[in-house]
């Protein structure tokens, strides 16, 4: 958390619209269209999820700041909007991700520290040569051109906090649902501030019965958003309307007067249900026999 | 969110740096869409089209020092030889087995987010071939202002020091207002553009708040310039560890001395005691549980110094000067002025109006000063103090 938000190179060099990522996207394909039909991967959001959790592995090994892994995860997002993710060895990127968000979010972590972790997590991929971190490291600044400092929408949620009297049980929730935001575009198209408004909609509005670190086990979370998810989104459009209980309208009410994108809200929303359902696709083990086949066969980890 | 009404926010032109490592041998031409023109370049990569693109556009012309953390040059647009730069190159490759050290990262990290007119600004950033870490930075020719200060043959008055003053902590302001502390001030960091503006550099000790009951490390800010929080150990702290080193500055200007200038931290904090007063329960309430704190001599305790006392030890600031500066040096970080605080003191509205920016005492020589400072490394103080200073272990775990 630093500097101007509305100033940031995050807001000015670093947020795309959904057409602008997917034509960058397309055009990172069309350049090697062999890599493409040879080395399928699951969908991108799956990937994401499997970046995230080793991330996690790598992180709570070291006991590192949530901030730090959010860094880390915004960091492989712009990487792979400049390069092919067929072209690197992505446990790579990840650690080396892991190791420069460390040092901005000021916990860094000893290089030799952080390789020798990885190693014990991802012998195959990663080598022991601490210089190879040194100079990913060199590339991944390149790449986002020096532009280093990433906003979250942790702040917001916390400086809200009071505000819109959340209670803690909400907070908790809210803040993992912003977790998770990481695991979709979210953070290259929206603010984070609409992030945080998504969140605390989501948490106050649906607030799934069970809530204990369902990281990993989305399954209520998205159930609740299908059940009760269209009350909200009909609320937000229909002011007057009768329907939803009074701290509800409480937040409403605070949002209508706030200048928040309301649009952006919901089309966050609809982003995160989304990717509740598509995580229930998800395997691990796919995950990672695609991309180990991809390193290998490519011998990328060299 | 700070705007300051000084400055429109200019996008940085920064190009990437060269690519490298993660790419494996099957390597397709990259594909960058936010710059269409060069789309053309077959078979090179577009990104290190670019840099090189960068790279052309300045020219290296002489080294004007050299540190172990840095080698700056003196250098100027291709098109244009009389735009001056100031080249920082950062050792990457020294250090290449321990990765970007936290200085440069700091640096870089703040200076392209950071845009105003008393902070020094960056240009570009670009890759030399041998993968070292190009920072162009704006050509600052008048050296600084300890150069200033220790020049015996310059004259200036308390005007000169007005206008010094305001530029350093409007300077200051806007970091707080962005949340970064500089957390190194002290007049070689503060450069002297060729207009005569006040420029605070080299941000490798630089951070952002910490959250709430983060802690930070109490080991930043070179010894005179540090506040008696940080001498006592204190691991949260606020922008005023900052605005102490600005009235530490503002008195060595007054002087021409540095005002309490201790051989140790132990001394830096006897001597701050002796001179200030000694910080009591009373008069700082909390500051005995600060880990280094040393329980004063009850039979030695200096009562906390008045306007008197200011007044007396600086007669040139003026009564309404020593009030600002006895403000800014108030012992208890909680009752020290804020920068917000410095700028609406009624002394920048007093006479004598301060100098022109233009106007200002300035010395030959100061390019060779700048380049001197741009190698130096935060924390450090003069080469004859240098390894007594050099406590600073940016090796890892510090936050």
């Amino acid at each position: 958390m630093a500097a101007n938000y509305w100033a940031s190179t995050q807001r000015r060099h670093w947020l795309f619209t959904r057409e602008r990522l997917a034509d960058i996207r397309e055009g990172l394909k069309e350049k090697d269209k062999v890599a493409h039909t040879q080395f399928p991967l699951p969908d991108q959001r799956l990937l994401n999820i499997y970046f995230s959790q080793q991330l996690g592995r790598l992180g709570k090994r070291m006991s590192t700041r949530q901030q730090a892994l959010a860094t880390a995860q915004v960091y492989i997002k712009r990487y792979y909007t400049k390069n092919e993710i067929r072209s690197t060895n992505p446990y790579l990127v990840l650690t080396t991700a892991f190791y420069l968000a460390c040092k901005m979010e000021e916990c860094p972590q000893h290089i030799r520290f952080v390789v020798g972790e990885a190693r014990g997590l991802w012998p195959e991929f990663i080598a022991p040569d601490v210089s190879k971190i040194g100079e990913c490291e060199f590339s991944l600044i390149s790449e986002m051109h020096s532009q280093l400092i990433v906003h979250h929408p942790y702040r917001t949620l916390s400086d809200l906090q009071t505000e819109l009297t959340l209670t803690s049980d909400e907070v908790a929730l809210a803040w993992s649902v912003i977790n998770d935001h990481y695991l979709t575009d979210l953070p290259l198209l929206y603010p984070p501030h609409v992030i945080a408004v998504m969140a605390i909609i989501v948490a106050v509005v649906f607030k799934p019965s069970s809530q204990t670190s369902y990281h990993g086990h989305p399954a209520p979370i998205a159930s609740a958003m299908r059940e009760g998810g269209m009350n909200i989104l009909a609320a937000l459009g229909d002011k007057g309307g009768n329907g939803p209980p009074e701290r509800i309208q409480k937040l409403i009410a605070w949002l209508a007067e706030s200048e928040v994108d309301i649009k952006a809200v919901i089309e966050c929303t609809q982003e995160l249900v989304s990717l509740y359902e598509v995580w229930e696709q998800y395997s691990e083990k796919n995950c990672k026999e695609l991309l180990g086949r991809m390193v290998k066969s490519k011998s990328l980890d060299k | 969110m700070a705007f300051s009404p000084l400055v429109a926010p200019s996008p940085l032109a920064t190009a990437p740096l060269k690519k490298s490592a993660v790419s494996g041998p099957a390597n397709p031409v990259q594909e960058n869409e936010s710059f269409p023109q060069l789309q053309g370049g077959a078979d090179r990569e577009i990104t290190e089209q670019l840099n090189d693109e960068v790279r052309h556009k300045y020219i290296k012309a002489k080294k004007l020092g050299e540190g172990t953390y840095a080698v700056v040059f003196l250098g100027h647009l291709r098109t244009d030889p009389s735009s001056f730069v100031a080249i920082k190159k950062i050792k990457v490759n020294t250090e290449y087995k321990d990765g970007l050290s936290m200085d440069a990262i700091r640096e870089v990290k703040y200076l392209q987010e950071l845009s105003h007119p008393n902070i020094i600004a960056l240009h570009d950033v670009f890759s030399s071939k041998d993968q070292n870490l190009n920072l162009v930075l704006e050509y600052l020719p008048r050296g600084d202002l300890e150069m200033l200060i220790k020049d015996s043959n310059i004259h200036y008055g308390l005007p000169d020091i007005k206008a010094w003053m305001g530029m350093l902590i409007r300077g200051v302001w806007f970091c707080h207002e962005n949340f970064v502390l500089h957390r190194d001030i002290k007049p070689n960091n503060l450069l002297i553009a060729s207009d005569g503006e006040v420029k605070l550099a080299d941000f490798g000790l630089a951070r952002s708040f910490a959250d709430p009951y983060l802690n930070m490390t109490h080991q930043v800010i070179t010894r005179w310039y540090r506040p008696p929080e940080l001498l006592y150990g204190a691991r949260q702290y606020s922008g005023a560890v900052d605005i102490w080193s600005v009235a530490m500055v503002f008195a060595e200007l007054l002087l021409r001395v540095p005002f309490v200038a201790g051989n140790s931290d132990l001394d830096q904090i006897t001597r701050i005691c002796e001179a200030f007063g000694t910080p009591t329960e009373d008069n700082w309430p909390g500051v005995s549980k600060l880990p280094n704190y040393i329980p004063a001599d009850a039979s030695h305790l200096v009562p906390v110094q008045g306007r008197d006392f200011f007044l007396r030890q600086f007669p040139t600031a003026g009564p309404v000067g020593a009030e600002l500066l006895m403000s800014m040096c108030t012992l208890d970080p909680r009752k020290r002025s804020t920068a917000y605080q410095a700028l609406r003191h009624n002394w920048w509205a007093s006479e004598p109006r301060p100098t022109n920016k233009e106007d200002l005492p300035r010395k030959a020589g100061g390019t060779k000063k700048m380049g001197d400072d741009l190698t130096r490394r935060g924390g450090e103080l003069d080469d004859q103090f240098k390894n007594a200073a050099r406590q600073l272990d940016f090796s890892a775990m510090k936050a």
